[in-house]
Protein backbone atom coordinates (compact mmCIF):
# COMPACT_ATOMS: atom_id res chain seq x y z
CA UNK A 1 0.00 0.00 0.00
CA UNK A 2 1.23 3.41 -0.80
CA UNK A 3 2.38 6.34 1.70
CA UNK A 4 -0.79 7.73 1.63
CA UNK A 5 -2.40 5.41 4.14
CA UNK A 6 -6.12 6.78 2.80
CA UNK A 7 -6.17 5.92 -0.77
CA UNK A 8 -4.67 4.47 -3.44
CA UNK A 9 -2.93 6.75 -6.25
CA UNK A 10 -5.73 6.37 -8.67
CA UNK A 11 -7.89 8.12 -5.18
CA UNK A 12 -9.94 5.14 -4.94
CA UNK A 13 -10.52 4.89 -0.60
CA UNK A 14 -8.84 2.01 0.74
CA UNK A 15 -11.43 1.71 3.93
CA UNK A 16 -13.73 1.52 1.21
CA UNK A 17 -11.92 -1.39 -0.44
CA UNK A 18 -11.50 -3.10 2.63
CA UNK A 19 -15.08 -3.32 3.30
CA UNK A 20 -15.89 -3.98 0.02
CA UNK A 21 -14.38 -7.22 0.22
CA UNK A 22 -14.90 -7.93 4.20
CA UNK A 23 -18.72 -7.16 4.36
CA UNK A 24 -18.92 -8.57 0.79
CA UNK A 25 -20.35 -4.87 -1.13
CA UNK A 26 -20.78 -3.82 -3.95
CA UNK A 27 -17.78 -1.49 -5.17
CA UNK A 28 -18.19 2.02 -4.70
CA UNK A 29 -17.20 3.18 -8.43
CA UNK A 30 -17.80 -0.18 -10.68
CA UNK A 31 -17.23 1.42 -13.56
CA UNK A 32 -13.54 2.60 -12.70
CA UNK A 33 -12.85 -0.36 -10.56
CA UNK A 34 -13.47 -2.67 -13.39
CA UNK A 35 -10.29 -0.93 -15.23
CA UNK A 36 -8.46 0.28 -13.12
CA UNK A 37 -4.63 -1.28 -12.17
CA UNK A 38 -4.40 0.14 -9.00
CA UNK A 39 -7.87 -1.16 -7.60
CA UNK A 40 -7.38 -4.47 -9.35
CA UNK A 41 -3.73 -5.43 -7.43
CA UNK A 42 -5.38 -4.14 -4.55
CA UNK A 43 -8.47 -5.79 -4.24
CA UNK A 44 -6.84 -8.93 -5.21
CA UNK A 45 -4.32 -8.31 -2.36
CA UNK A 46 -7.25 -8.23 0.18
CA UNK A 47 -9.57 -11.28 -1.03
CA UNK A 48 -6.26 -13.09 -0.27
CA UNK A 49 -5.69 -11.88 2.88
CA UNK A 50 -9.17 -11.50 3.96
CA UNK A 51 -10.14 -15.36 2.55
CA UNK A 52 -7.85 -16.54 5.81
CA UNK A 53 -9.54 -14.47 8.37
CA UNK A 54 -12.89 -15.78 6.99
CA UNK A 55 -11.29 -19.79 7.13
CA UNK A 56 -10.66 -18.71 10.63
CA UNK A 57 -13.67 -17.51 11.94
CA UNK A 58 -15.79 -20.67 10.34
CA UNK A 59 -13.32 -23.10 12.20
CA UNK A 60 -15.12 -24.61 15.14
CA UNK A 61 -14.42 -23.94 18.69
CA UNK A 62 -14.52 -27.10 20.95
CA UNK A 63 -16.52 -26.21 24.09
CA UNK A 64 -14.64 -27.43 27.42
CA UNK A 65 -16.88 -29.79 28.49
CA UNK A 66 -17.07 -29.65 32.16
CA UNK A 67 -17.57 -25.40 31.64
CA UNK A 68 -20.97 -25.84 32.46
CA UNK A 69 -20.84 -27.52 35.43
CA UNK A 70 -18.46 -25.38 36.95
CA UNK A 71 -20.19 -22.14 36.41
CA UNK A 72 -23.29 -23.68 37.58
CA UNK A 73 -21.58 -25.10 40.53
CA UNK A 74 -20.51 -21.42 41.36
CA UNK A 75 -24.11 -20.15 40.80
CA UNK A 76 -25.69 -22.49 43.05
CA UNK A 77 -23.27 -21.75 45.40
CA UNK A 78 -24.36 -17.82 45.25
CA UNK A 79 -27.79 -18.93 45.26
CA UNK A 80 -27.53 -20.04 48.48
CA UNK A 81 -26.08 -17.65 50.35
CA UNK A 82 -28.07 -15.11 49.10
CA UNK A 83 -31.66 -16.16 51.50
CA UNK A 84 -29.15 -15.44 54.22
CA UNK A 85 -27.07 -12.33 53.68
CA UNK A 86 -26.24 -10.37 50.85
CA UNK A 87 -23.65 -10.20 47.91
CA UNK A 88 -21.36 -7.67 46.59
CA UNK A 89 -19.46 -7.99 43.89
CA UNK A 90 -15.70 -7.46 43.10
CA UNK A 91 -13.38 -8.28 39.92
CA UNK A 92 -11.78 -10.42 42.38
CA UNK A 93 -14.05 -12.41 44.65
CA UNK A 94 -17.10 -11.55 46.73
CA UNK A 95 -18.11 -9.91 49.63
CA UNK A 96 -20.75 -11.51 51.77
CA UNK A 97 -22.51 -9.38 54.71
CA UNK A 98 -24.58 -11.46 56.32
CA UNK A 99 -28.30 -10.26 56.92
CA UNK A 100 -28.05 -10.04 60.87
CA UNK A 101 -24.94 -7.91 60.25
CA UNK A 102 -27.44 -5.53 57.83
CA UNK A 103 -30.36 -5.77 60.87
CA UNK A 104 -27.67 -4.27 63.26
CA UNK A 105 -26.81 -1.30 61.30
CA UNK A 106 -30.34 -0.59 60.68
CA UNK A 107 -31.22 -0.67 64.36
CA UNK A 108 -28.56 1.68 65.06
CA UNK A 109 -29.29 4.37 62.23
CA UNK A 110 -32.73 4.32 63.41
CA UNK A 111 -31.36 5.09 67.20
CA UNK A 112 -29.74 8.02 65.86
CA UNK A 113 -33.37 9.95 65.08
CA UNK A 114 -34.00 12.28 68.11
CA UNK A 115 -37.27 10.59 69.62
CA UNK A 116 -36.54 6.71 69.07
CA UNK A 117 -35.92 5.21 72.68
CA UNK A 118 -35.51 1.52 71.40
CA UNK A 119 -34.96 -0.37 67.73
CA UNK A 120 -35.04 -3.53 66.41
CA UNK A 121 -34.45 -4.72 62.82
CA UNK A 122 -35.38 -8.28 61.40
CA UNK A 123 -33.76 -8.50 58.12
CA UNK A 124 -36.20 -10.72 55.64
CA UNK A 125 -34.93 -12.58 52.57
CA UNK A 126 -36.14 -11.24 49.64
CA UNK A 127 -38.19 -13.40 47.25
CA UNK A 128 -37.05 -15.20 45.20
CA UNK A 129 -33.67 -14.76 46.33
CA UNK A 130 -31.61 -11.75 45.64
CA UNK A 131 -28.29 -10.80 45.69
CA UNK A 132 -28.52 -7.55 47.33
CA UNK A 133 -32.57 -6.94 47.69
CA UNK A 134 -34.47 -7.67 51.49
CA UNK A 135 -37.17 -6.02 53.41
CA UNK A 136 -37.02 -5.31 56.67
CA UNK A 137 -39.40 -5.29 60.31
CA UNK A 138 -38.71 -2.39 62.89
CA UNK A 139 -39.89 -1.97 66.38
CA UNK A 140 -39.78 1.28 67.74
CA UNK A 141 -40.34 2.51 71.15
CA UNK A 142 -40.23 5.75 70.64
CA UNK A 143 -40.65 8.88 72.96
CA UNK A 144 -43.44 10.74 74.27
CA UNK A 145 -44.12 13.98 72.45
CA UNK A 146 -42.95 14.43 69.03
CA UNK A 147 -45.34 13.71 66.52
CA UNK A 148 -45.03 9.67 65.83
CA UNK A 149 -46.35 10.08 62.43
CA UNK A 150 -43.59 12.66 61.61
CA UNK A 151 -40.85 10.55 63.76
CA UNK A 152 -41.28 7.16 61.66
CA UNK A 153 -40.88 9.39 58.49
CA UNK A 154 -37.87 10.39 60.01
CA UNK A 155 -36.90 6.83 60.50
CA UNK A 156 -37.77 5.40 57.27
CA UNK A 157 -35.47 8.81 55.59
CA UNK A 158 -32.06 8.04 57.22
CA UNK A 159 -32.81 4.07 56.67
CA UNK A 160 -33.63 4.97 52.74
CA UNK A 161 -30.47 7.27 52.86
CA UNK A 162 -27.72 5.40 55.20
CA UNK A 163 -28.18 1.82 54.95
CA UNK A 164 -27.56 1.65 51.06
CA UNK A 165 -24.60 3.37 51.73
CA UNK A 166 -23.02 1.46 54.60
CA UNK A 167 -23.78 -1.77 54.04
CA UNK A 168 -24.89 -2.02 49.91
CA UNK A 169 -28.03 -3.47 50.61
CA UNK A 170 -31.04 -2.50 48.87
CA UNK A 171 -34.10 -2.40 50.93
CA UNK A 172 -37.69 -3.30 48.92
CA UNK A 173 -39.84 -3.18 51.68
CA UNK A 174 -39.37 -1.43 55.34
CA UNK A 175 -42.40 -2.19 57.68
CA UNK A 176 -42.17 -0.30 60.96
CA UNK A 177 -43.96 -1.26 64.15
CA UNK A 178 -44.32 1.43 67.17
CA UNK A 179 -44.46 -0.83 69.85
CA UNK A 180 -44.47 1.68 72.87
CA UNK A 181 -44.14 5.09 74.54
CA UNK A 182 -41.50 5.81 76.67
CA UNK A 183 -41.94 8.88 78.80
CA UNK A 184 -39.51 10.84 80.69
CA UNK A 185 -40.03 8.59 84.03
CA UNK A 186 -39.56 5.25 82.45
CA UNK B 1 -38.55 -29.60 26.18
CA UNK B 2 -37.24 -26.63 27.93
CA UNK B 3 -34.29 -26.30 24.84
CA UNK B 4 -37.05 -25.52 22.55
CA UNK B 5 -38.15 -22.04 25.23
CA UNK B 6 -37.24 -19.42 24.23
CA UNK B 7 -34.78 -16.98 26.01
CA UNK B 8 -37.72 -14.68 27.29
CA UNK B 9 -39.10 -17.29 28.79
CA UNK B 10 -36.44 -18.53 30.67
CA UNK B 11 -34.63 -15.23 31.27
CA UNK B 12 -37.96 -14.48 33.40
CA UNK B 13 -38.02 -18.16 35.32
CA UNK B 14 -34.12 -17.68 36.02
CA UNK B 15 -35.00 -14.05 37.69
CA UNK B 16 -37.75 -16.10 39.61
CA UNK B 17 -34.72 -18.17 41.22
CA UNK B 18 -35.49 -21.25 38.63
CA UNK B 19 -32.03 -22.21 38.34
CA UNK B 20 -32.76 -25.38 35.58
CA UNK B 21 -33.97 -22.42 33.85
CA UNK B 22 -30.40 -20.23 34.07
CA UNK B 23 -28.76 -22.89 33.16
CA UNK B 24 -30.63 -24.02 30.12
CA UNK B 25 -29.57 -20.51 29.22
CA UNK B 26 -25.72 -21.30 29.94
CA UNK B 27 -25.43 -24.23 28.09
CA UNK B 28 -27.50 -22.39 24.72
CA UNK B 29 -24.89 -19.12 25.05
CA UNK B 30 -21.62 -20.06 26.58
CA UNK B 31 -20.11 -21.99 23.30
CA UNK B 32 -20.34 -17.98 22.34
CA UNK B 33 -19.11 -16.60 25.16
CA UNK B 34 -16.66 -18.63 24.76
CA UNK B 35 -15.36 -18.23 21.58
CA UNK B 36 -15.34 -14.58 22.32
CA UNK B 37 -13.32 -14.91 25.32
CA UNK B 38 -10.45 -17.29 23.60
CA UNK B 39 -10.14 -14.77 20.85
CA UNK B 40 -10.02 -11.77 23.22
CA UNK B 41 -7.55 -13.69 25.74
CA UNK B 42 -5.82 -16.04 23.37
CA UNK B 43 -5.55 -19.12 26.53
CA UNK B 44 -8.25 -21.90 26.94
CA UNK B 45 -7.55 -21.02 30.53
CA UNK B 46 -8.12 -17.68 30.72
CA UNK B 47 -11.12 -18.23 28.33
CA UNK B 48 -12.97 -20.81 30.76
CA UNK B 49 -12.07 -18.11 33.36
CA UNK B 50 -13.93 -15.55 31.89
CA UNK B 51 -16.65 -17.34 30.60
CA UNK B 52 -17.69 -18.39 34.29
CA UNK B 53 -17.25 -14.81 35.61
CA UNK B 54 -19.31 -13.62 32.98
CA UNK B 55 -22.38 -16.06 33.88
CA UNK B 56 -21.58 -15.52 37.16
CA UNK B 57 -22.25 -11.66 36.64
CA UNK B 58 -25.10 -12.39 34.31
CA UNK B 59 -26.77 -14.18 37.17
CA UNK B 60 -26.31 -11.67 39.81
CA UNK B 61 -27.23 -8.85 37.38
CA UNK B 62 -30.35 -10.97 36.37
CA UNK B 63 -32.98 -8.70 38.81
CA UNK B 64 -31.94 -5.60 36.67
CA UNK B 65 -31.64 -7.29 33.07
CA UNK B 66 -34.62 -5.18 30.89
CA UNK B 67 -36.43 -7.18 28.85
CA UNK B 68 -36.33 -4.74 26.04
CA UNK B 69 -32.63 -5.82 25.76
CA UNK B 70 -31.35 -8.54 24.06
CA UNK B 71 -29.76 -11.74 26.01
CA UNK B 72 -27.65 -12.01 23.44
CA UNK B 73 -25.55 -8.67 23.38
CA UNK B 74 -25.94 -8.26 26.95
CA UNK B 75 -23.90 -11.22 27.28
CA UNK B 76 -21.19 -10.25 24.68
CA UNK B 77 -21.11 -7.01 26.58
CA UNK B 78 -20.25 -8.40 30.19
CA UNK B 79 -17.64 -10.92 28.53
CA UNK B 80 -16.15 -8.41 26.15
CA UNK B 81 -15.97 -5.59 29.13
CA UNK B 82 -13.99 -8.74 31.76
CA UNK B 83 -11.92 -9.58 29.11
CA UNK B 84 -11.33 -5.69 28.30
CA UNK B 85 -10.26 -5.79 32.02
CA UNK B 86 -8.09 -8.97 31.88
CA UNK B 87 -6.30 -7.73 29.29
CA UNK B 88 -5.97 -3.97 30.85
CA UNK B 89 -4.75 -5.70 33.68
CA UNK B 90 -1.89 -7.99 32.18
CA UNK B 91 0.75 -8.23 29.41
CA UNK B 92 -0.21 -9.10 26.47
CA UNK B 93 -0.37 -13.42 26.12
CA UNK B 94 1.14 -15.18 23.37
CA UNK B 95 -1.60 -16.15 20.28
CA UNK B 96 -3.13 -19.00 21.23
CA UNK B 97 -2.12 -22.08 18.39
CA UNK B 98 -5.84 -22.72 17.97
CA UNK B 99 -5.94 -23.31 14.42
CA UNK B 100 -6.88 -27.03 13.00
CA UNK B 101 -6.03 -27.58 9.68
CA UNK B 102 -8.79 -28.20 7.31
CA UNK B 103 -8.74 -32.30 6.91
CA UNK B 104 -9.65 -31.82 3.31
CA UNK B 105 -6.60 -30.58 2.33
CA UNK B 106 -3.24 -32.35 2.04
CA UNK B 107 -0.09 -32.29 4.14
CA UNK B 108 1.47 -29.84 2.34
CA UNK B 109 -1.07 -27.42 2.23
CA UNK B 110 -2.22 -28.33 6.07
CA UNK B 111 0.68 -27.26 7.09
CA UNK B 112 0.92 -23.84 4.95
CA UNK B 113 -3.04 -23.01 5.84
CA UNK B 114 -1.75 -23.58 9.23
CA UNK B 115 0.61 -21.35 9.29
CA UNK B 116 -1.86 -18.38 8.06
CA UNK B 117 -4.43 -18.77 10.02
CA UNK B 118 -1.73 -18.72 12.95
CA UNK B 119 -0.29 -15.79 11.39
CA UNK B 120 -3.74 -14.24 11.72
CA UNK B 121 -4.33 -15.24 14.95
CA UNK B 122 -1.03 -13.58 15.84
CA UNK B 123 -1.94 -10.31 13.99
CA UNK B 124 -4.99 -10.21 16.28
CA UNK B 125 -3.57 -10.89 19.25
CA UNK B 126 -1.87 -7.91 18.57
CA UNK B 127 -4.35 -5.74 18.12
CA UNK B 128 -5.16 -3.28 21.03
CA UNK B 129 -8.46 -4.31 23.36
CA UNK B 130 -11.03 -2.23 21.43
CA UNK B 131 -9.86 -3.02 18.31
CA UNK B 132 -9.84 -6.55 19.03
CA UNK B 133 -13.02 -6.83 20.66
CA UNK B 134 -15.06 -4.89 17.82
CA UNK B 135 -13.28 -7.09 14.83
CA UNK B 136 -14.36 -10.35 16.76
CA UNK B 137 -17.60 -9.50 17.11
CA UNK B 138 -18.13 -8.15 13.90
CA UNK B 139 -15.80 -10.97 12.00
CA UNK B 140 -16.34 -14.01 14.32
CA UNK B 141 -19.80 -14.12 16.00
CA UNK B 142 -21.03 -11.75 12.90
CA UNK B 143 -23.04 -8.94 14.84
CA UNK B 144 -23.82 -6.05 12.78
CA UNK B 145 -22.14 -2.87 13.03
CA UNK B 146 -25.15 -1.67 14.96
CA UNK B 147 -24.85 -4.72 17.35
CA UNK B 148 -21.48 -4.45 18.19
CA UNK B 149 -22.10 -0.58 19.02
CA UNK B 150 -24.50 -1.50 21.57
CA UNK B 151 -22.47 -4.51 23.32
CA UNK B 152 -19.12 -2.08 23.25
CA UNK B 153 -21.77 0.91 24.53
CA UNK B 154 -19.86 3.10 22.16
CA UNK B 155 -21.56 4.79 18.44
CA UNK B 156 -21.87 3.18 14.96
CA UNK B 157 -19.31 5.51 13.49
CA UNK B 158 -16.83 4.55 16.36
CA UNK B 159 -16.89 0.87 15.63
CA UNK B 160 -16.69 1.37 12.29
CA UNK B 161 -13.88 3.40 13.06
CA UNK B 162 -12.26 0.11 15.39
CA UNK B 163 -12.85 -2.02 12.49
CA UNK B 164 -11.28 -0.51 10.04
CA UNK B 165 -8.29 -0.10 11.87
CA UNK B 166 -8.30 -3.07 12.82
CA UNK B 167 -8.92 -4.81 9.46
CA UNK B 168 -6.07 -2.66 7.92
CA UNK B 169 -3.43 -4.12 10.96
CA UNK B 170 -4.60 -7.66 10.59
CA UNK B 171 -4.17 -7.26 6.64
CA UNK B 172 -0.86 -5.67 7.22
CA UNK B 173 0.62 -8.07 9.91
CA UNK B 174 -0.02 -10.87 7.59
CA UNK B 175 1.42 -9.61 4.31
CA UNK B 176 4.16 -11.58 4.91
CA UNK B 177 2.29 -14.36 3.27
CA UNK B 178 1.65 -12.86 -0.03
Amino acid sequence: MNANPRRLPCGAEIEQLVVQVADTEPAADPAHQAHCPYCQATLRRLRDAWEDVHTLATQPVPIPPTLTAQIMARVRVLARHATDSILLGHPRGETRISHALVGRVIQRVALTVPGVIFASARPIAHQPPDPRRLSVTIRLVVAYGPAIEALVQAVRAIIDRRVPALTGAKLTHIDITIEDIATPTD
Amino acid sequence: MILQVDDRILLKAAQDGDLDAFEALVRRHQPAVYRVALRMLGSEADAQDATQETFVRAWRALPRFRHDSVLTTWLYRIVTRRCLDLIAARRPTEALNDTQPDPRLDPVHTAEQRARLQAVTRAIAHLPGDQRAALILREFEGLSYDQVADALNTSVPAIKGRIHRARLAVIQHTRGWR
